[in-house]
């Protein structure tokens, strides 16, 4: 009798699980399976999960006609300087927060600490771009790129210093007898001992780069070859032809997320590891 | 060995300087990106938030006279915040629970426990403009998949325009947003349910303590500081949210569903089609200001918890 008691609040369990399961991946498999649609079914309509008839065409028109091939390698472009750039800024300032025995180092941490409780979100975006114009790189990509390695992201450089933090300092002290000074240190003996940490920065900078919006927005809006794309999937709603590019948009679309999709299923452990990490300590 | 290393320094106290000189060299370029990105805006929007200025004519200085407009003349603003706090709030009925019940149900080893977990955070990996983007096409009022599906299933008999009524368009907006936070939030609190060792539930056990006896006086108790993280979280992204809303309403229907940053987005840039409203930067800068001191004060509690909650730790 308890047997069958526990079989059934199982499958029950089991039944809540799917429905939420599917309800979270409908979106996503919904749009993928919509792009190989032709515009006229998709502006009809309707339950039809799966194509009626499996158009590529879709693609080949989003990546020439609206130019997503020169969008991709942009977004390509920012992802790998913001990438580049995030793991080696902020796992120097996590190394120098954890080992720094200066007094300007503990002001400066301070302070990246209380800016976490003064923010004013994307409303700093307007004297970003100003400070960018005025010195020439607004209308480029490399702007974003700048304040994302050098804005001191206040996560990833709080996750480097805790993981740094566990690295016994005994090694160091071994170095310096050896006569390594605080850099050489740096990238002879704590660099190569950060492998996981770079795996899980890298990722959060990916995704960061690879989703942003309104940054590169504000600051590539009249410049259309430079959009990353996101920034041109979305701007194909609200530029009045949405109805004629429903099946762009979708194309667009699937081809935005498929390498984060893709990602996501080989790397979960060290997304989940980051985003999680990175609030609780931050 | 450690002893050696401080004797060794305090003999040379060259190598000292030497390294010290090397670590404010190596701070120095990202401590300028920060004065720069994210000091420098917090001050610029201070010192507009007292001018009337809108980029081409000359600034002129007003005092207090944005702020008096912000409390007394602006009605549109407080409405954004009282949505904002309206989709925080109803948004936060509905994921706590969800995400805490997943994660007691995930934690138990349930066969697929970890398949779960991947596919319940996948959507917190998407860009959130995107995700904007997705919804608003499956809630299209005309071909939406949602409409098909409701209509097919006798539901509805026409088509109902999501965008087109406040309710619903906040309806939309509380869910996609629950869509895509309720797998971080889940893995929250699966590491507080980690956490707490598995003898109390045994001695429960041994007491004849029920499944709901154990969630209720065990469980329940040792979340309790990861709860209030979440709780804490959860405001403060809702408070901030701002592409979501650009892209899947940008303030459809009629401005009604604008939350507080895109009101105050959409007076430092003109979004959208939304051009008929003029940029102000003073006045933008003031109520930006305004809802610092909001945000901050609500940090504020947050960080008060987060002391109370290292307190218990210990």
């Amino acid at each position: 009798m308890k047997k069958t008691g526990k079989t059934v609040c199982y499958a029950v369990l089991y039944i809540i699980l799917i429905i939420l399961a599917v309800f979270t991946i409908f979106p996503i498999v919904y749009i993928l399976l919509s792009s190989f649609k032709s515009n006229q079914e998709i502006l009809v309509g309707g339950v039809n999960l799966l194509p009626k008839e499996w158009l590529y065409s879709n693609y080949k028109q989003a990546w020439t006609l609206a130019n997503f091939g020169r969008l991709t390698f942009n977004s390509i472009f920012y992802a790998f300087f913001v990438v580049a750039g995030c793991v080696i800024s902020s796992m120097a300032a996590g190394y120098v927060f954890a080992r720094g025995k200066t007094k300007i180092t503990k002001i400066i941490n301070n302070m990246v600490l209380c800016s976490l409780f003064i923010s004013i979100g994307t409303l700093s975006l307007y004297p970003q771009l100003q400070l960018a114009k005025s010195v020439g790189l607004s209308g480029t990509l490399w702007g974003p790129i700048i304040i994302h390695v050098f804005g001191m992201n206040a996560t990833q450089v709080f996750i480097a210093t805790g993981f740094i933090r566990q690295i016994s300092t005994e090694i160091d002290e071994a170095a310096r007898i050896d006569g390594c000074g605080f850099f050489k240190i740096f990238y002879k003996i704590i660099f190569p001992l950060c492998k996981p940490l770079i795996a899980t920065t890298g990722l959060m900078a990916f995704r960061t780069a690879w989703s942003d919006y309104l940054l590169p927005y504000v600051f590539t809006i009249s410049e259309k070859t430079k959009w990353p794309l996101v920034v041109g999937v979305v701007s194909l709603k609200s530029s009045g032809e949405a109805v004629s590019s429903w099946n762009l948009m979708l194309a667009g679309i699937s081809i935005s997320i498929l390498p984060m999709l893709i990602v996501y299923l080989f790397l979960n452990r060290y997304f989940i590891a980051g985003l999680t990490e990175g609030a609780v300590k931050g | 060995m450690k002893k050696i290393g401080i004797e060794g320094r305090k003999k040379h106290p060259r190598i000292r300087t030497g390294d010290n000189v090397q670590e404010v060299l190596m701070i120095t370029p990202m401590t300028i990106g920060f004065l720069l990105f994210s000091v420098y805006p917090i001050l610029w929007v201070i010192r507009w938030s007292f001018f009337d200025y809108n980029g081409y004519s000359t600034a002129e200085f007003i005092g207090l006279e944005n702020f008096i407009r912000v409390f007394t003349r602006d009605p549109a603003y407080w409405d954004s915040l009282k949505n904002t706090f309206m989709i925080a709030g109803l948004k936060m009925l509905v994921e706590i629970p969800l995400a805490l019940f997943l994660a007691v149900v995930l934690n138990n080893k349930l066969k697929g426990s970890a398949f779960f977990r991947v596919v319940f955070f996948l959507p917190s990996v998407f860009s959130i403009a995107v995700v904007g983007l997705i919804f608003s096409l499956l809630f299209s009022s005309y071909n939406g998949i949602v409409n098909a599906v409701l209509r097919t299933c006798g539901l509805i008999t026409r088509n109902i325009g999501w965008f087109s009524d406040k309710s619903h368009a906040m309806f939309v907006i509380i869910l996609v947003s629950l869509w895509t936070t309720f797998g971080l939030n889940m893995i929250y609190f699966l590491m507080g349910l980690q956490n707490i060792p598995a003898s109390l539930y045994e001695c429960a056990e041994i007491d004849g303590a029920n499944v709901f006896q154990k969630f209720f006086y065990i469980t329940l108790p040792m979340v309790a500081p990861i709860l209030q993280l979440v709780i804490m979280l959860s405001v403060l992204g809702t408070m901030k949210m701002t592409d979501l809303i650009l892209v899947l309403t940008n303030g459809a229907p009629g401005g009604s569903t604008e939350v507080v940053m895109t009101y105050i987005f959409k007076y430092f840039f003109s979004y959208g089609d939304n051009t008929a409203r003029s940029v102000q930067f003073g006045y933008a800068s003031s109520m930006a200001v305004v809802t610092a001191i909001i945000l901050g004060v609500i940090t504020l509690i947050y960080l008060k918890m987060s002391r109370k909650m290292q307190e218990m730790e210990e």
